[in-house]
């Protein structure tokens, strides 16, 4: 029993790392091991550096990047904006009145990507939004919104009403008690809400391929390289653009729990 | 209720917003489905999605959603059960397992890429390794559905174990103490204690992940492209190569077999607020 306590986490784990290994073994071994060769060698054989700088100075990296940068942190300004009002409301209205609200917002983030995307591309086109960086990120916080209101709302719950009252009575007003007071105690939430929204809209790959092909963000264009065979210029961009996300994971692994992945669906 | 309605206003921004936002595309995909290019009712568009093989389309979705649930659910729980263990290097093994989770699926969909292929590739290397024969990950459309089921497991496996575990802790040590005493083995345990108690967060994990299931794009369109087609990669397929309205009629049937899901969601949260 006590080797299974062992064998098991590390099979899992293993499981759990290979894909991500495969990535940095391509990344960082002369073609002739990896894609150039039907039986890859599963071990470092040699090592170089030509796959990464062959990549960055041949294709376009810079661009999807900054286009990846604009929309993730308008994505996450813009869920802070409308999630921190809407968190705060939803955590002192009486479960009757948040319950349906909440129940609202769960129903957005499970409407299909592609439902939305379609319609909303002629409109986009019309409206001149179309490959532009506002208009995939006005999309985008449709799947991140409701997630950061859920993070607010938890948030702004542990914050005791007496405080509120305490201010009024204080004298300040509701606006300097919601700069002053709500806002900086619940700072560890706000930044999770955020975080979690630029990672989401990082990632986020229906709507920008539906929404923003021209000017692609850095999903589409490691997505578009696979499909003209520049395989090495994806796994390269694909390394770099992960690693940021991985440390937000692991920084956010607080946040991430069950109750707010569940869209707050109580067990 | 003055003092409600002042909080209420609070929220009228977010449900504004993905009013505007969720809903009324939503209407206006369905509206579409409905119309021909002259801009008249028709239902030619759910006809034409016929000649698309929409029946086998929704077939194979049904496919992949099913075994990728199953894997999920059968690696979560085993993921879940790890972590109420008690070992060395525990938080390590709780963070590794997580990393998925911040792997954008573009990334996961290179790495399987390269992992399964037809011939060769680093699945293949490894059976080659442990002398054990190679394997045509594509080689029909059934083992093709495996392929990017295994492939979408891998990357929300971590979802999964975090509600079970969520799930698991709830469950309180006297009831396995007690059948420790009563002699029952670990297995046991698992089987009589374990997996009833967790009724509730399986069928929560189900139903959360069986929305998104429904919605997996990237990773069928890089691994196998619109062959076998999902009903994701068919409404984009035909709204890259067809008319706007031939691809919403796709886009809602889609809508259709997700808001089955949502129906039931809200019905799970609604006994239990």
């Amino acid at each position: 029993m006590n080797k299974i306590k062992y064998i098991i986490p590390i099979i899992l784990a293993l499981y759990f790392v290979f894909p991500l290994y495969i990535i940095v073994l391509i990344a960082f071994s002369p073609a002739k091991y990896t894609i150039e060769t039907l039986y890859q060698p599963l071990i470092f054989k040699g090592f170089t550096l030509n796959n990464l700088i062959f990549a960055f100075t041949q294709y376009d990296f810079i661009g999807p990047f900054f286009k990846s940068l604009a929309v993730a942190t308008l994505v996450g300004v813009l869920a802070v904006i409308i999630g921190i009002p809407a968190g705060y409301g939803l955590s002192r209205l009486p479960d009757r009145v948040a319950y349906p609200a909440l129940v609202l917002l769960l129903i957005t983030n499970m409407v299909p990507g592609l439902i939305v995307a379609i319609p909303i591309s002629a409109e986009f086109i019309r409206l001149g939004l179309f490959d532009s960086i506002p208009g995939l990120a006005f999309v985008q916080e449709l799947i991140t919104l409701p997630l950061a209101t859920f993070i607010l709302r938890g948030t702004f719950s542990a914050v005791p009403r007496e405080v509120e009252y305490q201010a009024k009575i204080d004298g300040a007003s509701s606006l300097k008690y919601f700069m002053d007071i709500l806002i900086p105690v619940a700072s560890a939430g706000i930044a999770a809400a955020f975080l979690i929204s630029w990672m989401f809209s990082w990632d986020e790959f229906t709507y920008a391929i539906i929404l923003s092909p021209i000017h692609p963000t850095l999903p589409i264009e490691i997505y578009v390289n696979i499909t003209r065979g520049n395989l090495l210029a994806a796994v390269a961009f694909a390394l770099v653009f992960t690693l940021p996300v991985i440390v937000l994971t692991l920084f956010l692994q607080k946040y991430l729990r069950g109750e707010y992945l569940t869209g707050g669906v109580k067990a | 209720m003055n003092q409600n309605l002042k909080y209420f206003l609070f929220v009228i921004p977010a449900i504004a917003y993905i009013g505007v936002f969720a809903f009324f595309p939503s209407g206006e995909a369905v509206y579409y489905s409905f119309l021909n290019s002259q801009g008249q009712f028709t239902l030619s568009n759910y006809k034409e999605l016929f000649y698309f093989n929409i029946g086998g389309t929704i077939i194979n979705t049904i496919i992949v959603v099913s075994l990728a649930l199953f894997l999920e659910l059968l690696l979560g729980l085993g993921i879940a059960a790890v972590l109420t263990w008690e070992f060395r290097g525990k938080k390590a093994f709780s963070t590794l397992v997580i990393v998925p989770m911040g792997v954008a699926t573009v990334v996961a969909a290179i790495a399987f890429s390269f992992i399964f292929q037809t011939s060769g590739g680093y699945a293949n290397s490894f059976l080659k390794l442990i002398d054990l024969p190679t394997f045509n990950w594509y080689a029909n459309k059934y083992i093709s559905l495996l392929t990017v089921a295994i492939s979408d497991s891998w990357k929300n496996t971590p979802i999964v174990a975090l509600i079970l575990l969520s799930g698991m802790l709830s469950i309180p040590r006297d009831l396995y103490n007690a059948a420790a005493l009563d002699g029952a083995g670990p297995i046991r345990r698992f089987f009589y204690i374990t997996l009833p108690n967790l009724k509730k967060f399986i069928a929560i994990a189900l139903i959360i992940r069986g929305v998104s299931e429904f919605n997996i794009f990237a990773l069928p369109l890089i691994l196998i492209g619109y062959h076998p087609s999902i009903l994701t990669t068919l409404a984009y397929d035909l709204y890259s190569t067809s008319t706007i309205y031939l691809s919403s009629a796709a886009a809602v049937i889609l809508l259709a077999f997700i808001s089955v899901f949502i129906a039931i969601n809200i019905k799970l949260g609604g006994g239990n607020k």
